[in-house]
């Protein structure tokens, strides 16, 4: 007869006494930069794509194309085992760790947060694209019109406005990366889930532990579901008539925004 | 009323803006542009009729380039926009090359085509400041002229979806304006526009007549009439007639222009 032990669950939830084991707190860390850097990397990678995408030099296409077929078709956790060891078998990149300062970035960290960027990259591609073929064409030819070339146009007319279609769904996918962040386990990153992992290795209470990791998580998308309702509700105010996007509890809940 | 081509001081050197030569454009089985001979000379106020599907906005739009052409040859200020010729072919120009000369050509849109997430003077002066590196206080004290002359300096801070559609199609002028043009081309301009504010829009463009060389695509005869140096009736891709708004209004020769014209006049 297994009993739920209270005690080790408070102890692991409670961030006073669960930060103050060393690995979980640089695990909640390192799952917070990760997500962020992921995100970003990815939201550049999908910014690029998306215009390759679009580009008049049919081989920029196929290469965009290629990178999205490829990463949205096969798994991410056959991409970072890929990354990870592929690379380092091959001798391409062997993942050495980085010391800047009191931090250390592991070869695992460096590896998974690529994997998750690229990975991202690929998504976000077809986000962007969405969110420029959303812009009335009327607003390129004046752009074109008034002497602007494409990339001023894009930069100056389109993408602004494309920014407001496109920043839902971002947030979106920004939810989705921090629960991500958790697969970088297999590959012994020391984020979040890893900690947990390690400490159950050693009082293998698996049910207390991993229910008390969830929370965290649960923590981390309730708090940015806040923040991303905030810059949703702020962009709605200024500027332009934006889709009704559904409200925070509607996206906590998974209700229909009807 | 504005005075005849002919007692124009450039009577003698009849300075050629727009050139059109032999023009052809198909869409797919569709010969959209079909054989068109035309010349605008400058000051000149053209304006283009004909039922919709006729070719005129598609005729319109490759003067600047925003539509392609399949074969001959369109000039502006004496040069070739958006190709050069290359052993008899037409070969299309780098894009910075096309929007240096865009830039010459003032356009206005049936839809307006404001930038929605910027004020009415951020849309006047956005091409100014980044296009042809003015200043930004210069090109702010241009705006507020071109939005005097419009009648909005009442305006400068409002975005377009705070305007109504005639003063949208205002703004859309003065920033068309504001790039200093030597020829304004304007497609449908009040098409879209609720009757009530057809007039306000048509007054800043008779006035702009006075001085510029414009094309216009438009239903409004009475705007023509009123301002136009010659009309244009197409329908086909061709051109069926061309004359003095009197000559064309009054006493078409066509049976085509005849039964258009019994349909918008009445």
């Amino acid at each position: 007869m297994y009993f739920f032990d209270w005690n080790t669950f408070w102890n692991y939830l409670w961030p006073v006494t669960a930060l103050q084991n060393p690995l979980i707190r640089s695990g909640l860390i390192v799952t917070i930069l990760v997500s962020i850097i992921a995100q970003a990397v990815g939201v550049i990678l999908g910014l690029v794509t998306a215009l390759g995408k679009m580009s008049k030099f049919a081989p920029l296409r196929w290469i965009a194309d290629a990178y999205i077929w490829y990463f949205r078709g096969t798994p991410l956790l056959v991409q970072m085992m890929l990354l990870y060891f592929g690379l380092g078998v091959m001798h391409i990149y062997d993942f050495p760790d980085i010391h800047i300062g009191l931090m250390t970035i592991t070869g695992a960290i460096q590896a998974g947060t690529f994997a998750l960027a690229v990975n991202e990259g690929a998504y976000m591609a077809e986000i962007v694209r969405a969110g420029i073929e959303a812009i009335d064409p009327g607003q390129m030819e004046a752009a074109k019109s008034l002497g602007m070339t494409f990339g001023q146009a894009m930069r100056r007319i389109i993408l602004p406005q494309a920014t407001k279609v496109i920043i839902p769904p971002l947030g979106n996918e920004f939810n989705n990366m921090m629960k991500t962040t958790s697969i970088m386990q297999v590959i012994s990153a020391g984020e979040l889930f890893f900690a947990y992992t390690q400490v159950n290795a050693r009082i293998f209470k698996p049910f207390e532990l991993f229910i008390a990791a969830s929370l965290y998580y649960l923590l981390l998308t309730t708090i940015w579901s806040i923040i991303q309702n905030r810059i949703e509700a702020s962009l709605g105010e200024r500027k332009i008539p934006t889709v009704r996007t559904p409200g925070m509890f509607q996206r906590l809940l998974g209700a229909k925004g009807h | 009323m504005k005075t005849s081509l002919h007692l124009k001081p450039t009577k003698n050197k009849r300075e050629i803006i727009v050139k059109f030569e032999n023009v052809h454009k198909y869409f797919g089985d569709i010969h959209c542009i079909n054989n068109i001979n035309l010349e605008v000379a400058k000051n000149e106020v053209l304006v283009i009729i004909g039922p919709s599907g006729s070719g005129k906005s598609t005729l319109l739009r490759s003067i600047n380039h925003l539509e392609k052409i399949n074969s001959g040859s369109i000039t502006v200020y004496g040069r070739m926009l958006g190709y050069y010729e290359k052993d008899g072919k037409l070969v299309e120009e780098k894009e910075q090359v096309i929007a240096r000369q865009r830039a010459e050509i003032g356009m206005v849109f049936q839809r307006f085509n404001l930038f929605p997430h910027l004020t009415s003077l951020e849309n006047i002066i956005e091409s100014p400041i980044h296009v042809r590196k003015i200043a930004r206080e210069e090109a702010i004290a241009e705006a507020k002229k071109l939005l005097k002359r419009v009648g909005l300096e009442d305006k400068a801070e409002s975005y377009p979806r705070q305007l109504s559609g005639g003063q949208q199609q205002r703004i859309a002028i003065a920033r068309a304006l504001a790039m200093k043009p030597g020829l304004m081309l304007f497609d449908e301009p009040t098409s879209a526009l609720d009757p009530e504010m057809i007039g306000e829009v048509l007054d800043v463009m008779k006035e702009l007549a006075q001085e510029m060389t414009m094309i216009v695509v438009t239903h409004e005869i009475g705007f023509a009439r009123a301002t136009a140096d010659r009309v244009i009736f197409m329908d086909d891709g061709q051109i069926i007639e061309e004359g003095t708004p009197k000559q064309v209004f009054e006493s078409p020769r066509q049976e085509r222009t005849k039964a258009f014209l019994s349909k918008v006049l009445i």
